[in-house]
């Protein structure tokens, strides 16, 4: 388990970490969102003590980073895909940093294998693709077998294909009981691998808790109805006190949108009244709706309207 | 120690450009020996004094650029931001620093021992056989002691720039710094220190002091004499890397 308790660090005046807490669980994959700026890359490099915060302590499963024997056996960390000597080979790089942390030189080509870099590992890194060296990045990440894995912005550079690798993986490591922490952008897989959230803001939680739950708390779900009759539909919902709007342009051609009463009693009114359905849907907002939602208010960088 | 020696070796050897820096710091001297073995005008002239002081000239040279792979070898790191796997993987950032140290160390005495006496070797023996006076009575003590005092100025330079760049991070400045720093840091130091009234402060001057003795009898006028001027200047280093790894230690990687 990491525990991250009362985390802070300054650069100069500005505050990138304040008073951060939260912890990751063993067997979970953790998704740690936040907009550009809001300290999630701080933090980890705090975690692998490579900046010094100026107040808190990381642990994991009780122990300091700085106190664990050979990290690279307990904690996998990919914090840049690009940390890579452009003029040494990927397997040159798995070797020095097995070799630094007592690990067996078979282990390379084992984790070589893992991320299909294989036939590839003889060539230096500056020819990669960024996908290739954030498959290198993991193979790293693996060499020592860890009990925890910290990842930030895995997916970058990584094709679809890439991608759902990346995904199933950090899925099947979790389910061996390991805690797995993920940064991304790609809200989507988050959505997609993330059992918890940790969403920071400004440095600060915002919020900790089981993806789903975040998502059902920040977030509205409506029924989507569609029927030749509508108008008495709606009517008859608005009585009972729903919050109706047009699904599309035209009530009649895109139906409505029903917030305040579940499918069920949608669909239960419409066969009360008589009124034949041709679609009664639910629609949920995604994550990145409710992310957005979340972080309205801290948004450091913001786009100009593009209007 | 063993396991971080090792991988610091391993991530010194599998770079292209630092093998290209070596064989131009070994081929150099060797070079420059073969031509005045073949090409100079007067050889009788030449005894193993002036063949020890030439191979110390050019050794010179290549313990610049041994200095330069090492200052690079760490510089790197933070350029390409693999300094930021090797502290993870390592969180004892001093033991990082002390492996290169003593990979450099080691061949850096390897290399300029080998580089040194074949240099030497080459040269004597082109020039003894067109009857220069190299091989007679007195060469090999006083031969033995140039070289003892080039590696050991080498050493402690490559320390020099390991310091350097620990401390400034950024491989073209600390070479340049290493470069200049006997040229004219050390000399516009020893003249302000002169000019507040300071008459000997040239013979302070750690890194000159040191390079003066290579191969010059120990103590000639002026200098502080072998040992002496290296053991000096290696202390003046070592305190240098103290206050890199201290700086390191505290800083974001």
């Amino acid at each position: 388990m990491i525990s991250v308790e009362g985390l802070t660090k300054r650069f100069g005046t500005k505050l990138a970490i304040d008073d951060l807490s939260f912890e990751v669980q063993p067997g979970r994959v953790t998704g740690f969102l936040g907009p550009n700026g809001s300290g999630k890359s701080t933090t980890m490099r705090c975690m692998v003590d490579l900046d010094r915060p100026q107040a808190g302590i990381v642990r994991f499963s009780g122990r300091r980073y700085q106190d664990i024997v050979d990290p690279v056996t307990s904690i996998g960390a990919l914090l840049d895909a690009s940390y890579v000597h452009p003029g040494r080979s990927a397997r040159h790089h798995l070797e020095w940093l097995a070799i630094s942390n007592h690990l067996d030189r078979t282990r390379v080509s084992e984790v070589l294998e893992l991320v299909g870099l294989t036939e590839v590992a003889h060539r230096r890194v500056k020819t990669y693709s960024l996908g290739m060296k954030q498959r290198l990045g993991l193979a790293a990440t693996m060499l020592g077998d860890p009990e925890v894995i910290i990842l930030d912005e895995p997916a970058n550079g990584l094709d679809p294909e890439g991608i759902r690798w990346m995904r199933d993986m950090l899925k099947y490591l979790a389910g061996q009981g390991r805690a797995v922490l993920v940064s991304s952008h790609q809200l989507s897989e988050i959505a997609l691998m993330a059992e918890d959230l940790v969403v920071i803001g400004r440095g600060r939680l915002i919020a900790q808790e089981p993806a789903r739950d975040f998502i059902a708390r920040h977030t509205t779900t409506r029924v989507r109805v569609r029927s030749p009759q509508i108008n008495d539909l709606v009517e008859n919902l608005r009585e009972q006190g729903a919050d109706i709007r047009p699904a599309g342009e035209t009530l009649a051609t895109d139906g409505a949108l029903v917030t305040g009463f579940n499918m069920a009693a949608v669909g239960e009114l419409a066969h009360q009244q008589g009124v034949v359905l041709h679609e009664l849907s639910e629609v949920t907002d995604s994550l990145e709706d409710a992310f957005l939602a979340v972080t309205k208010d801290d948004q450091e960088y913001r786009s100009g309207s593009s209007s | 120690m063993r396991a971080i020696i090792a991988s610091e070796w391993l991530k010194a050897r599998t770079v292209r450009s630092h093998w290209v820096l070596l064989i131009i710091a070994v081929a150099f001297p060797l070079v420059i020996s073969t031509l005045v073995g073949i090409f100079n005008p007067e050889p009788k002239f030449m005894s193993y004094r002036e063949l020890g002081s030439m191979t110390t000239g050019t050794g010179v040279v290549s313990l610049l650029l041994l200095t330069s792979l090492w200052v690079i070898n760490l510089t790197s790191e933070f350029t390409h931001g693999t300094i930021r796997v090797t502290y993870a993987a390592v969180p004892a950032r001093w033991k990082i620093i002390v492996s290169k140290a003593v990979v450099g160390t080691a061949v850096t005495l390897v290399v300029m021992t080998v580089l040194f006496w074949t240099t030497f070797g080459v040269g004597a023996l082109l020039l003894d056989r067109r009857g220069a006076p190299i091989i007679v009575d007195g060469w090999l003590s006083h031969t033995m002691g140039v070289w003892v005092g080039l590696v050991a100025l080498a050493v402690i330079v490559s320390w020099f720039g390991l310091s350097l760049g620990v401390i400034i991070k950024n491989s073209p400045v600390a070479i340049v710094i290493v470069l200049l720093w006997p040229l004219i840091i050390e000399n516009l130091i020893a003249l302000a220190l002169t000019l507040s009234g300071i008459e000997t402060a040239h013979k302070w001057m750690p890194y000159q002091a040191a390079i003066q003795t290579v191969d010059n009898n120990p103590g000639l006028d002026g200098t502080l004499g072998r040992p002496w001027a290296h053991l000096y200047f290696a202390a003046f280093v070592l305190v240098i890397l103290a206050v890199g790894v201290g700086v390191d230690r505290r800083r974001d990687a």
